[in-house]
């Protein structure tokens, strides 16, 4: 039996992010209470700078490494390099601590029934609950991995690595800890059947190319064997694995109640994070595996596409949960990023890259704004509590607002050229009717957001209304870069649709 | 140079909040000069435009998209050059008188006004579809916020949100239009795409599409209902908005692509029509104003569908009428919208029903507004009429000859008239205007010269001067006519050559003219009649309460949505995943396309055993689904799995057999010790319906489940992988029995991974479930039973069959159960040691040793409580999973040391004394381990789950009756002293 040979270099960001969650754990155990909280933080963010700085080494490589079960190329790099800017930022708004009183936003134990003595004593005591740094740092890391695995094994592997953890810090917020708990319960179970269902459709691929390669599987379509049923079966069953985690309509409900249930800081993270990696690694076994049967998946992409455009921005209207209306835009975005999949070539690749990238980076940064319009009870959420935002904190609802902007597709934001990008790529791969009723989602979508700016500048103030808190420099910093990076990459989105073209190119 | 102009603009914008804070109201000035420089550069530019060299400037933006900031200064786009800066320039001069003092906003009012000049501008100068909607977009939010200003009010609010929603939708269309029309042109650049318009059925959709947002950024109908609302916007805002910008972009977009696609199908019937309907109907509205400014609206709203038809109509003669008309009705409009702002500031009022005497108050105004008026009206000499004279002779035209543009003699002779109506309203509107805003009125009171405040020359002089230009544009028609030429000339040549001017001698044209200035008087003169006609027309629902319903439909359908989509239930969530399930690979099974060619051949049963045996099971499952208790749904489901054991008995598969009845047994024990703490129903809720449909849910999965399993087993082409298996399982693994060899020795890896898991798992359970994260010795028996609460009745010194069982509730004991666990104990835990042993070739192995070893535990705990749980094993589970663990991993290092590779196994035959022969393989080893890894987690789960979950049910017990309990605590440490 000879040992496999494993590209370390080229696989270096993924152990670096692993090896430093081990290490995380192991901090757990062995570092004293004290200062556990500032070395996990360190820890937590040397790991994500030195990874980014392996991914952009890397750039330009274009192999299968591990035995040809990791792609290490372009579209990988791009989304691994991404992801890793987001976790960064991430991990900056976990460590921020000014606005619970030296608390953050998360429970000091996520063990203690809430509402009970210990759980008191423990907030009395400004206990400070660390294990989240580890299990970012894992969910990262499957994030890595999804976008960038060539084979079905690696692909499961990779999808339960980043589950499993964000079911964890799906229940652990520090207010409304029921909510956060039945959120994480109904992720968790919706997320486990989506996987079975997954790994189910995996079986039937397999059975079908005899091989879990990606590569191998297209050519095993080229060779077109016959049993056809069993791959649309096994293709069907898989897509439900993957929408379910992309929250396209009809597997989208679980994203309002999990990202509104979930911590705040996690929810951005979340909505940011995982649908980068989850369209990531769509977008290739969709075009890399499956390629060679696309007249056969589109038709299926279309329906999806359509109804999740559409339901994501009628939906939305009526909600009065900042963070649901989010939630519900964030489904509608997963439909205009399914609109460029269609079309299945190079260039929508690249618009899918570059969406999800400037999606990201504002979804982020509206979600840490969330966190600091703060009452009594903790962040206020709903939205008539943030009517006259604007005339309290004009800065801060101007940068919100100008997130809202970002997402309704207004020019001179990232929004615009994503969008613009993605349904060019749409038009050019023959879905113009996507285009259209795209379109139309995009006018409704404008329409609540818009009523967010509205409400936040143009009414009164209510009386009793919350109030914007000072955050500290890491909350600080990390929605600066947010707001500054959406508007520059609507004003010279050049390089990053350069590079996003350069990275667009399957390694098979 | 332009990039520069539309950039000085933003600039300006960005320091107007600074200069307006240090100067005050002069700050407006200041900013005035900037589109005034704009202006005086477009005037500097007349020639070069004129002779056919176009300013061009190009700059990429982004590459990858093909954006390019490009513009060109071509004669339309300078003309709209001249409107935008020359009426900004003025407009910005206008409010710096306009506004009072201290009013509150103006800062910001100032920054945006400038930034829309700016955007403004660049749509009219951008050569690229993109960057042309870039600024449409941005005119768009600006004007919302401009609307929007004294944001108090809720109707401002209301006003300015619907403008947004309406242009913002048009604006989306167009995107899509523009998108289309780039791709299959090849390039964005305009003056390439007027040059060779692409064409094609997509290309139509696309030029619908930009003209939807044309149409409805020009208000025109089914859309013109925004822009009166957004008269809730500054007077001097409304001027420009109304007169040169804004509105003006959707004319604009026509005027720039009517050279190219004019000669589209839709192209004429949806703009001439729509035209000249706006035409009317904005006019008859605006007859019916009281307020000044509405009726400037509405008349905008009219005029905007004139100029609609005209720069759509796509004739020479049409398009230089068009131009014309778009000059004179930015001078007339403008100079009106600010008369309207200053008689408001003169006067506190717009209302015509309150203003009377005012012309002899105020005679500069009135005779600024006869002036604007009269061209409005198209009375000669003034600018106004001369368009109105070329636009008249253009639709007479194509009326008689079609001029090339393919429109019948009834439908042009219906334009005409339809026109020549509309400008008659426009007239009478007119007059209703100057009557309305200077006229001396019967009843009403005259101001007073107390009453109204004169204006200072520098407030008066921005409509003075726009009035005026429009007279002496009046006279300058021939120069005109060179000037605009070059865009004319883009269409092909027409039946006349046009010509601006004053005279044209006497013909249709002229008559049409008179006629429609009389039939104006006349309207006017008898307004209650029209009013009374046109109150009995009115229709009964317009496009403004469309748009509200279809707001209100879309609220409502998503609440709907939402009501019935998102309940925050789980099972309905879950249902929707099943439900696709059930469709996309239930829907390719029942299309017969996984059976292959020639379909899977089913063969009912092997054996009448078998039969038996599946129809058993069949029954468990349905009466599993049906029951209600607990207990009986987790018995039943066990009952399947033992029926499944019987089944592989009857295969000849012994093992699967052993180890799946043993599985079976330990998790049924294990549910009924969780279920001991449920309620002892699922629901008190009878049989909903919601029950029935979940349960055809469930039947469906399973159904489809099932089908996909045969289907799959069906499909097999390779050959199974296990059926190597045979052979090297005796000559390299040393044994007989598969499963066993297949577990510790060909995939001893797999294994070893689920030890692993199973360590973990155990820890899980154990700290999750009673946050035993201190193994700390709990389980030392002696302790417990000393220190154990002693049950009523009990006996201290008898002699016990089990030792704890005295901690036991005497109504839960049983002497038998204890004297048969006493007795069995050892023999199982033994029969679990021969399992282990003989596993390499008979059924059995470390796996089934180990829950057999668990389940005598288990009796233990049954028989006797946890604390003789306690004394069966008085070991730490983790220790047990632990020396496991080790015991696993270590014999698959030990083979390393002798070369061999990792989890190797050796064979070793040897006599062993009493005994006899003994066949010996070192995987045994790892039997071992995996053995004790089983019994450490079985011990586990007994003590959480089971002893656990006693214990706190003590704790309650005790909470409640605490004064019994510490009472006979006592006297139980008296009696074991």
């Amino acid at each position: 039996m000879n040992a496999p040979t494993i590209e370390y270099a080229e696989l270096a960001p993924l152990i670096t992010i692993f090896g430093a969650a081990v290490i995380g754990v192991l901090i757990e155990a062995f570092v004293p209470r004290k200062v556990r909280h500032p070395v996990q933080v360190a820890v937590a963010l040397l790991a994500l700078v030195a990874a980014l700085v392996q991914v952009i080494l890397l750039a330009g490589t274009g192999m299968v490494a591990a035995v040809g079960a990791v792609a290490v190329d372009g579209p990988a790099l791009f989304l691994q390099g991404t992801i890793l800017v987001l976790a960064i930022i991430s991990v900056a708004f976990f460590a921020e601590r000014r606005l619970e009183a030296g608390g953050d936003a998360f429970a000091p134990a996520a063990s203690t029934l809430p509402g009970s003595e210990e759980e008191r004593i423990l907030v009395r005591e400004r206990m400070l609950q660390t294990e989240v740094y580890p299990l970012a740092l894992f969910a990262v890391g499957g994030m890595l991995l999804f976008p960038a695995a060539n084979d079905l094994l690696m692909l499961f592997i990779a999808l339960e690595v980043m589950s499993l953890p964000l079911y964890l810090l799906c229940g652990m917020a520090r207010r409304r800890r029921l909510l956060s708990q039945e959120a994480a319960l109904k992720y968790f179970l919706l997320g486990a059947f989506s996987s079975a269902i997954f790994l189910f459709g995996m079986a039937f691929v397999y059975g079908y190319a005899g091989t879990l390669r990606f590569g191998e599987i297209s050519e095993a379509l080229t060779a077109n064997i016959g049993q056809d049923g069993i791959l649309l079966a096994g293709v069907g069953l898989m897509a439900v694995g993957l929408l379910f985690k992309v929250g396209a309509v009809p597997f989208h409900s679980w994203t309002p109640d999990v990202y509104q249930g979930a911590p705040t800081p996690v929810t951005g993270f979340m909505a940011a994070c995982t649908k980068l990696a989850a369209f990531g690694a769509m977008v290739r076994l969709f075009y890399v595996a499956f390629g060679g049967m696309r007249t056969d998946w589109q038709p299926m992409l279309w329906a999806v596409a359509i109804a999740t455009m559409l339901v994501g921005a009628v939906v939305a209207l009526t909600q009065t949960d900042i963070k649901r209306m989010l939630a519900y835009s964030s489904i509608a975005h997963a439909g205009f990023v399914l609109t460029a999949m269609v079309a299945a070539d190079q260039t929508a690749t690249a618009a899918i890259l570059f969406y999800l990238a400037t999606y990201g980076i504002a979804t982020l940064g509206a979600f840490a704004v969330v966190t600091l319009v703060r009452d009594s009870g903790g962040e206020a959420t709903h939205l008539a509590k943030w009517a006259g935002l604007g005339r309290r904190s004009p800065v801060l609802a101007a940068t919100f607002a100008l997130f809202l902007l970002a997402f309704a597709g207004i020019p001179l934001t990232s929004g615009f050229v994503g969008k613009l990008s993605v349904f060019t790529a749409a038009i050019d791969g023959g879905a113009a009717p996507l285009v259209v009723v795209g379109v139309i989602a995009s006018a409704i979508a404008a329409f609540f957001y818009v009523r967010v700016i509205v409400l936040m500048f143009f009414s009164d103030p209510a009386p009793e209304g919350p109030t914007v808190a000072v955050p500290s420099l890491w909350t600080a910093v990390g929605i600066t870069l947010g707001a500054a990076a959406t508007l520059l990459l609507g004003i010279v989105p050049g390089p990053l649709l350069d590079l996003a073209q350069q990275a667009s190119l399957f390694v098979r | 140079m332009m990039l520069a102009v539309i950039a000085a603009h933003f600039v300006a914008a960005a320091l107007a909040p600074a200069l307006v804070a240090w100067l005050r109201r002069p700050a407006l000035l200041l900013l005035a000069a900037v589109p005034a420089a704009g202006f005086g550069w477009a005037v500097a530019m007349t020639g070069r435009v004129h002779d056919g060299d176009p300013v061009e400037q190009r700059i990429r933006w982004v590459d990858e998209l093909g954006l390019e900031l490009s513009f060109r200064l071509t004669t339309l786009t300078w003309v709209m050059t001249l409107l935008v800066t020359g009426v900004g320039a003025l407009v910005l001069a206008y409010c710096a008188a306009y506004f009072r003092r201290d009013d509150g906003g103006l800062a910001r009012f100032a920054g945006l006004l400038t930034a829309f000049a700016g955007a403004m501008l660049g749509l009219v100068l951008a050569d690229d579809l993109l960057v042309l909607y870039v600024f449409w977009e941005l005119t768009t939010v600006l004007s919302y916020l401009l609307i929007g200003h004294n944001p108090e009010r809720k109707a401002n609010r209301r006003a300015a949100l619907q403008a947004l929603m309406v242009t913002t939708f048009g604006g989306l269309a167009m995107l899509v239009g523009v998108i289309v029309i780039g791709q299959t042109a090849g390039t964005y650049r305009i003056s390439e795409v007027q040059a060779n318009p692409p064409s094609g059925d997509a290309v139509t959709v696309a030029v619908v599409l930009v003209l939807v947002g044309a149409v409805s950024k020009s208000a025109l109908v089914p859309f013109h209902f925004w822009l009166p609302g957004a008269m809730a916007a500054p007077t001097p805002v409304s001027a420009y908005l109304h007169a040169a910008a804004m509105v003006k972009a959707g004319v604009y977009l026509v005027a720039l692509l009517a050279p190219a696609f004019a000669g589209l199908m839709p192209w004429r019937p949806l703009l001439l029509t729509l035209g000249v309907l706006t035409m009317l109907l904005g006019g008859l509205r605006a007859l019916r104003q009281t307020d000044l400014k509405l009726l400037l609206a509405y008349g905008t709203v009219s005029q905007l569908g004139f100029l609609i038809v005209l720069v759509g109509a796509g004739t020479r003669s049409a398009a230089l009428a068009g131009v014309a008309m778009l000059v004179a009705h930015a001078l007339f409009k403008a100079s009106l919208f600010l008369v309207v702002g200053l008689i408001d500031r003169a006067t506190g009022t717009r209302d015509l029903r309150e203003l009377s005497g005012l012309g002899r108050r105020l005679p500069v105004l009135l005779v600024t507004s006869v002036l604007a008026a009269a061209s409005m009206a198209a009375i000669p000499p003034l600018a106004g009429f001369v368009a109105k004279e070329t636009a008249y002779a253009a639709v007479v035209d194509i009326a008689e000859t079609g001029d090339g543009t393919g429109v019948g003699a009834f439908a042009g002779w219906a334009l005409v008239a339809g026109l020549a109506a509309g400008s008659a309203l426009t007239a009478a509107y007119s007059i209703r205007f100057v009557w309305g805003a200077f006229a001396t009125k019967p009843g009403v009171e005259p101001l007073e010269a107390s009453d109204c405040r004169f204006p200072s020359v520098g407030f008066v002089a921005a409509p003075v001067v726009l009035a005026a230009a429009g007279l002496v544009l009046g006279f300058l028609g021939p120069a005109e006519t060179t000037l605009l030429e070059p865009y004319a000339d883009l269409f092909p040549e027409g039946v006349h050559e046009p010509e601006l001017a004053l005279w044209h001698g006497v013909n249709t044209a002229l008559l049409l003219s008179i006629a429609s200035v009389l039939v104006g008087i006349a309207l006017f003169r008898w307004r209650d009649g029209v009013d009374r006609v046109e109150g009995v027309l009115a229709p009964p629902t317009d496009a403004e309460s469309a748009y509200r319903a279809i707001m209100r439909g879309v609220d409502r359908l998503a609440v709907e949505v939402t009501g019935t989509t998102q309940r925050g239930s789980l099972p309905s969530y879950l249902a929707v995943i099943f439900l696709v399930v059930v469709a996309v690979p239930g829907g390719v099974l029942v299309a017969g396309q996984l059976w292959g060619g020639d379909g899977v051949s089913v063969r009912a049963w092997d054996s009448v055993g078998q039969a038996v045996v599946g129809a058993i099971t069949i029954v468990a499952a349905v009466l599993a689904v049906r029951s209600r208790r607990r207990l009986k749904a987790v018995v039943l489901a066990g009952g399947t799995g033992y029926g499944m054991a019987m089944l592989f008995i009857l295969h000849g598969a012994p093992d699967l057999a052993l180890t799946q009845v043993l599985v079976e047994t330990v998790t049924l024990v294990v549910f009924v010790l969780v279920l001991r703490q449920l309620p002892t129903y699922f629901s008190d809720r009878p049989l909903t319906s919601s029950r029935w449909w979940r349960l055809g849910l469930g039947a469906a999965v399973g159904v489809v489940m099932a089908g996909l399993a045969l289907a799959a087993s069906g499909a097999r082409t390779a050959d199974p992988v296990s059926e190597g298996f045979a052979e090297p399982a005796v000559s390299y693994g040393g044994g007989h029995n598969i499963v066993n060899v297949t577990l510790v020795d060909i995939r001893a890896w797999d294994t070893m991974g689920e030890i692993s898991v199973l360590v973990v798992a155990a820890t899980g359970v154990a700290s999750l479930i009673f946050l035993i994260t201190s193994r700390d010795g709990r389980w030392r028996p002696d302790d417990a039973i000393a220190s154990a609460p002693p049950r009523h009745g009990h006996r201290p010194h008898r002699n016990l069959w089990l030792r704890a069982g005295r901690t036991v509730a005497p109504e839960d004991r049983s002497i038998l159960f204890e004297v048969v666990t006493r007795l069995a104990f050892h023999v199982i835990i033994v029969f679990s040691v021969y399992l282990l042993f003989v596993g390499h070739n008979a059924p059995g192995g470390g796996f089934a040793g180990g829950l057999v070893a668990g389940l005598a535990l288990m009796v233990r705990y049954l028989a006797g409580g946890r604390h003789e749980l306690d004394e069966a094993a008085p070991v730490d589970a983790g220790l047990v999973l632990g020396i496991g663990l080790f015991v696993a991993t270590g014999t698959g290092l030990v083979p390393l040391l002798f070369g061999g590779d990792v989890l190797q196994s050796a064979v070793v035959d040897f006599e062993l004394p009493l005994v006899g022969h003994v066949h010996f393989v070192t995987s045994l080893f790892f039997d071992v381990g995996v053995y004790l890894v089983v019994v450490g987690l079985m011990l586990d789960v007994l003590r959480s789950l089971g002893g656990g979950i006693d214990e706190q049910s003590d704790d309650e017990d005790s909470d409640t009756a605490e004064p019994a309990e510490t009472e006979s605590s006592i006297e139980t440490a008296e009696g074991v002293r």
